[in-house]
């Protein structure tokens, strides 16, 4: 293992400069005219950090409009050669000699023809909000009710918000977007709500997969979509305290390199953590990376404000802890937008650790990587981050490696010998833990020394810096995959859950064994499912689960592919783990819901609603909300 | 205020051989004005200063909005600081306490000082931060406070003093030395240096262990009376309580009187419109010769501590500024409301702590000869100087005297240039001389170019006017009644309504609390029936039977009310009119009419705009730097009828021809 400086760990996302915020010509009056108003209000002494965002206002031109991430990042495949593109990520612009190939084996993909990629849809449905209320709302912030604005921000990334929007056939999609840049406007914008009775769905990344910012498609009111991108200035750093506060709608890669500028860090980094924004990782109680280092996002934040249609629920002190009875401000937490905008947040923030550095070991099968992970979590000796991969995540891995020298691909050789021949490992059960470990180099060597003499106890040798490092980058690159999966008829997705430690191997199997049954009931014969242990918790861990298969032969890939994640969620609680870990509930897992929270819980979801927003403003019809049409409605205003 | 207070010269033991050199050399143990774990020096306050959340958090962001590097910004606080920082060097303080009494004798000061006053805020101190905010008539209040507090043995008050000092030689750097720290006179346009400020003061009145002395009215008072408060200092100074980082502030409202200034002549020529001369070590050498001349007596009167706390009544109000990080607080609406309330509030207490002199009460008594235009004899002048004494104190003013013949006569020396007795030892105000007026200054003067007669005529009547400023705070309000009552009879009611018109067209010549009025109308009100300057017969109001104090009440108030109605007169021929063109066509106008001289001045001109902007006869607008005003028609005509109808004829000349005027000249030629 090798040690490398904190900063390096920004090559893996290599900045970009050139993309400056923009916006088309009409909009540009209406920006001018906010900076100005911006500027006077900065003439005080303010503590106002206004960070330039990667991401910018008109999305699409940045972002692929029809899938995830950058639109100069995505796989490519050309008969047997395989590439990725762009040159924001380690991988960019380098050949993938062994992709294809193992397309071909595992998924049966027919590399020779061309990826199915869409026509940016032309024609959208008309905007449904009424000329008065957008003039109103035009005096608050700037709104666009432009197709293209809209289409992008009405779903999530979803296999099915995917196909719906490759083939432009979503049922509804918002009547307008709005970017307020402050909490007052927010408190504008929903109190505009509450009086003309439209519905505003807040937007921040529109990376969930819970389909929780999927635009309800029964909802008869007009939609506003509340992107609260532009809401995205530091308000206040106090370095002594390490604490920051923080509009809600930072990018997470924005929040994270203004952080590095200064000699901080906020350390969560959730996979989606380039386009997924700080209020949406409260409003769906995320989870990131290295939660070991510096917690989920409910122990990294102290304070957060949020605009309800019935007003603004924040403390009245900011203080590290507190007995009060229930904690108000948790309500949000998890939220999923039911309630309200979350406007600002005050997060801790930490030092940058002074070393960063990347492990790996390589244990025989799947079950001795887990009982070592759980002595390492019973010794609560956990990294950053401690991942282990099963076989087919670590052969996958394999297939991802770009062209090297030969003298790299004869030191791979040579390692693989020793792994297979002398140590005698079976090549199609090993299991790889990938390590990230901070701190001083002392503390790094130290707690490298204790890993590798627990995972020696349980049969598992050390395999390098660089296998970490690799295992580590493709987190970000692995999203990108399901685009080009679904250019040539594999659906792919992953799912997550939280199980006990002494459920977790049986849970793993039956899943596992769930999903193959239900593939051959069906005819699939070309299919993939893997998963890997995320996160370590004194109580239990994470499980991630990747599933894909071709379509070839099913006459409704989504449906095909969403009966079969049920039936694996249903073992999934059957097996006692959870409705999720970090994804939420959102449209998708309603089915579980009430169970997971009993019958109270769920009527208290519902008096919570009444409370805050009575009107149902914000009718994303999550976790237990039924979709509000007309007739519900005036039945409600019956009873 | 009538009660006895006990002045003592605190300069008087001084007066012996080596009494200067052994005082100054003393070993000295000063009372801080808090108990702390750790003091800091005046290097550790700076750097406390420089390293804070707020500066750092204010960095951040200017280098994220203007992007200039971050060094760059540390490196201009550091240089604000060392040009803001205070520095206290006790061999420095000695040695300038011993240039203080020499000077002091030179000019003949005595220095009375409310000794029980201090004594009893001595007792007190040591638990919270302490605000020393004395009037401000002259540079000389820096020496005094300072050798006042040597002489107590409290620790040096921290000095906030004008950038004017700064730039002078020697001077500047040994005024730092003396716990003088110096702030820019405007913030405007430099955000970065008003952020090192607000911290600086801010940690200077948390952690400084001494008291932190700041002028409120932000200048000297040109005119000798107290002039409408600043916020900003004061605000600075009370953040630490707002964010509960000390327990309490304690406020020592203080007045310093003086039978003399030192800056009077210069002060008249301000007042037309001759700018001041820079401040520079030079000037003060030359000023220096000057010294050596009687000066009189100075009297520091302290006024009782005011706890913040609870004249706030313990309602510090709590915001959600307290989710910020203790450093980035800030005043919030409500919070500065309060701020400018204690500031008003304080602005009164320094007035109460007025201690008429006798040269106030001799000037009292000139001007009014002067108005009508009979010279008194010497024996005349001590029985006014005692009549004035006493409606003084009914009044509720504070007038420190024992002997008043031989005090008359220590003031004709004192004030030997302004006033003299003739051959028949009748009073005479000494008549000004032609002034040269070199293009250089003609160029300078700030408003209407006058005419070097119309300077010379009133410069000696604007000097003698600032001796009557400092009391007529106290005669404004029957006065005000009185000019009412005489024009003709009236209820309460009305006499009530025009009253407060008249009182805020005057609310900025004469300082006002506009929730303290009502009171105040009505124990003028009293006083006037008591004092037979009205009568009320259960229906209207009447002129009474003491004509001689109501002949003093109208003229005190009559150079103010002309000056508003001049203003009235032009703003309603101009209908929209630059601030500055303003006051020159006012200037102009007075002098073609002949008017009292001190409606010459351009600050009282400046206070009766205001007075009308606050009446709502004019609408200010500022833009850019210049402030234009818009005249309300209807409001400003009615304004200027009031005025016209209440205001006193008294036909009087001010010049050569005015009998009580003596022309230095011709008597030395005699």
């Amino acid at each position: 293992m090798s040690a490398a400086f904190a900063s390096s760990t920004d090559s893996k996302m290599k900045s970009n400069n050139d993309n400056i915020r923009t916006v088309d010509s009409v909009k540009k009056k209406g920006l001018s005219d906010k900076n100005k108003k911006r500027a006077n209000n900065a003439s005080g002494n303010s503590t106002v950090i206004k960070v330039k965002s990667v991401i910018p206002r008109r999305r699409q031109d940045l972002l692929k409009w029809y899938g995830w991430g950058y639109k100069d990042s995505m796989f490519h495949l050309d008969g047997i050669n395989a590439c990725f593109t762009g040159n924001r990520y380690s991988i960019g612009g380098q050949t993938l000699p062994f992709l294809a190939q193992w397309a071909i084996d595992k998924l049966g993909v027919d590399t020779t023809r061309e990826p199915k990629i869409p026509k940016m849809p032309t024609k959208f449905p008309d905007s449904r909000l009424p000329k008065n209320i957008q003039a109103e709302l035009e005096k608050i912030a700037l709104v666009s009710v432009d197709g293209m604005d809209r289409l992008i921000r009405c779903h999530g990334q979803t296999l099915k918000d995917m196909s719906q929007l490759r083939n432009n056939s979503f049922p509804r999609i918002p009547d307008a977007v709005i970017w307020p840049e402050s909490h007052k406007q927010v408190e504008q914008i929903v109190s505009c709500a509450t009086r003309h009775k439209f519905v505003i769905i807040p937007f921040g990344g529109g990376t969930s997969v819970s389909g929780s910012v999927t635009c309800p498609a029964k909802e008869t009111r007009p939609i506003l979509v509340l992107d609260t991108s532009d809401m995205n200035s530091i308000l206040w750093l106090d370095k002594e305290q390490l604490l920051a506060r923080v509009q809600a709608g930072i990018v997470g890669q924005d929040l994270e390199r203004e952080m590095r500028a200064r000699g901080f860090t906020v350390g969560h980094e959730p996979d989606s953590y380039e386009f997924s924004t700080l209020g949406g990782w409260v409003a769906t109680r995320a989870s990131g990376m290295k939660k070991n280092t510096y917690g989920n996002i409910e122990d990294l934040i102290v304070q957060t404000k949020v605009v309800t249609p019935r007003g603004v629920l924040e403390k009245g002190c900011r203080v590290p802890r507190i007995s009060c009875g229930p904690e108000w401000e948790h309500i949000v937490m998890g939220s999923e937008g039911c309630f309200g905008v979350v406007t600002e947040v005050v997060i801790k923030i930490r030092p940058l650790p002074p070393v960063v550095c990347y492990g790996s070991l390589v244990f025989p099968n799947w079950e001795s990587g887990f009982y070592f992970e759980r002595e390492v979590a019973r010794q609560r000796l956990q990294p950053s981050s401690i991942r282990l991969m099963d076989n087919e995540q670590f052969r996958f891995g394999q297939a991802l490696k770009t062209e090297s020298t030969w003298g790299g691909v004869l030191l791979d050789g040579l390692k693989r010998l020793y792994i297979t021949k002398i140590k005698g490992f079976d090549p199609t059960k090993l299991c790889v833990v990938t390590l990230l470990m901070e701190g001083t180099s002392e503390q790094v060597a130290d707690r490298e020394k204790k890993l590798n003499a627990i995972a020696a106890w349980y049969g598992g040798i050390p395999a390098g810096a660089t296998n970490g490092e690799n295992g580590y980058t493709l987190t970000f690159v692995i999203a990108y995959l399901r685009d080009v999966a679904m250019e040539y008829d594999v659906v792919a997705e992953s799912f997550e859950t939280s199980v006990p430690w002494d459920r977790t191997l049986a849970l793993c199997a039956n899943v596992k064994k769930r999903i193959e049954d239900e593939c051959r009931k069906r005819g699939i014969d070309k299919f993939l499912i893997s998963h890997r242990l995320t996160q370590t918790y004194d109580a239990g861990c994470c499980i991630y689960f990747y599933f894909g298969h071709n379509t070839a032969k099913c006459p409704d890939p989504v449906t095909t592919y969403e009966e079969i994640e049920e039936a694996a969620r249903d073992e999934i609680i059957a097996c006692g783990g959870s409705i999720s870990h970090h994804h939420g509930v959102g449209k998708l897992r309603k089915k579980w819901y009430t169970n997971t929270v009993s019958d109270l819980g769920r009527e208290l979801l519902f008096s919570t609603k009444k409370t805050l927003d009575p009107d149902n403003i914000f009718a994303l019809s999550n976790m237990a909300f039924e979709e509000q049409t007309n007739e519900t409605k005036t039945v409600i205003s019956k009873l | 205020m009538c009660e006895q207070v006990n002045f003592v010269d605190i300069l008087e033991p001084r007066r012996t051989q080596s009494g200067i050199f052994s005082f100054m050399s003393r070993n000295w143990y000063p009372q801080r004005t808090q108990i702390l774990d750790r003091y800091c020096s005046p290097e550790d306050l700076k750097n406390i200063v420089e390293n804070s959340a707020y500066l750092d958090a204010i960095i951040e962001a200017e280098c994220s909005r203007t992007g200039v590097n971050k060094a760059k910004l540390q490196r201009n606080v550091h240089s604000y600081l060392e040009e803001m920082g205070l520095d206290k060097k006790l061999h420095i303080i000695r040695w300038m306490g011993v240039i203080f009494l020499k000077i002091s004798f030179m000019m003949k000061i005595k220095m009375f000082v409310n000794e029980a006053a201090v004594l009893n805020l001595k007792s007190t101190i040591g638990k919270n931060p302490v605000l020393f905010l004395p009037t401000h008539r002259s540079y000389a209040d820096f020496c005094l406070m300072t050798y006042l507090c040597y002489h107590y043995d409290i620790d040096f008050p921290a000095v906030a003093a004008g950038m004017d000092f700064y730039s002078m030689a020697v001077i500047g750097r040994r005024m730092r030395e003396t716990c003088a720290f110096y702030i820019r006179r405007t913030l405007v346009g430099d955000q970065l240096y008003a952020a090192t400020l607000k911290q600086y003061v801010r940690t200077l009145v948390a952690k400084h262990c001494a008291p932190i002395e700041f002028f409120l009215e932000g200048t000297r008072s040109r005119s000798n009376k107290s002039i409408p408060p600043k916020y900003g200092m004061l605000s600075m100074c009370l953040m630490p309580l707002f964010a509960h980082e000390v327990t309490d502030i304690t406020i020592v409202p203080i007045n310093i009187s003086y039978d003399r200034l030192m800056e009077q002549s210069l002060f008249a020529y301000e007042h037309l419109g001759v700018p001041k001369p820079k401040e520079s070590t030079g000037g003060l050498l030359k000023a220096l010769h000057n010294l050596n001349d009687h000066f009189g007596s100075i009297y520091v009167n302290l006024g009782n501590p005011l706890s913040v706390r609870e004249y706030l009544k313990n309602n510090t109000l709590y915001t959600r500024e307290t989710l910020k990080p203790v450093d980035l607080q800030q005043l919030t609406n409500e919070q500065f409301k309060q701020v400018q309330s204690i500031a008003d509030y304080v602005t009164t207490l320094q007035q109460k702590n007025t201690v008429a002199t006798i040269s106030n009460l001799l000037s009292l008594v000139l001007m009014q000869s002067v108005i009508k235009n009979e010279p008194l004899h010497f024996d005349e002048v001590l029985q006014e100087v005692n009549w004035m004494a006493t409606v003084l104190r009914h009044l509720g003013g504070s007038v420190f005297e024992n002997d008043v013949k031989s005090s008359v006569e220590r003031i004709l020396v004192v004030h030997g240039k302004m006033m003299r007795l003739d051959r028949q030892r009748r009073l005479r105000l000494i008549s000004g001389v032609l002034m040269d007026m070199s293009n250089d200054i003609e160029k300078k003067m700030k408003g209407h170019t006058l005419q070097a007669q119309t300077m010379a005529v009133a410069v000696p009547i604007i000097q003698l006017q600032l001796y009557v400023n400092p009391i007529l705070h106290c005669l404004v309000s029957p006065a005000i009644i009185c000019l009412i009552v005489h024009k003709n009879l009236v209820d309460k009611v009305k006499l009530e309504v025009d009253y407060h018109q008249i009182r805020k067209m005057l609310s900025h010549e004469f300082f006002y609390l506009e929730h303290e009025e009502e009171n105040r109308f009505s124990k003028a009100l009293e006083y006037c029936i008591e004092n037979k300057v009205v009568t009320y017969n259960g229906d209207v109001y009447s002129l009474g039977e003491d004509t001689k104090l109501q002949y003093l009440l109208k003229w005190s108030v009559w150079p103010a009310l002309t000056t508003v109605l001049k203003c009235a007169e032009i703003m309603l021929k101009q209908c929209s009119c630059e601030h500055k063109q303003a006051l020159k066509l006012v200037q102009q106008d007075v002098e073609l009419a002949r008017c009292h001289p001190y409606c010459l001045s351009l600050e009282a001109a400046t206070n009766c705009l205001q007075g009308l902007v606050a009446v709502g006869a004019m609408i200010k607008l500022k833009r850019e730097q210049e402030v234009t005003y818009e005249v309300v028609p209807t409001v400003m005509e009615n304004c200027h009828s009031i005025i016209k109808s209440i205001l006193p004829q008294f036909a009087v000349e001010f010049g050569s021809s005015n009998a009580v005027m003596l022309d230095d000249r011709t008597l030395s030629r005699l």
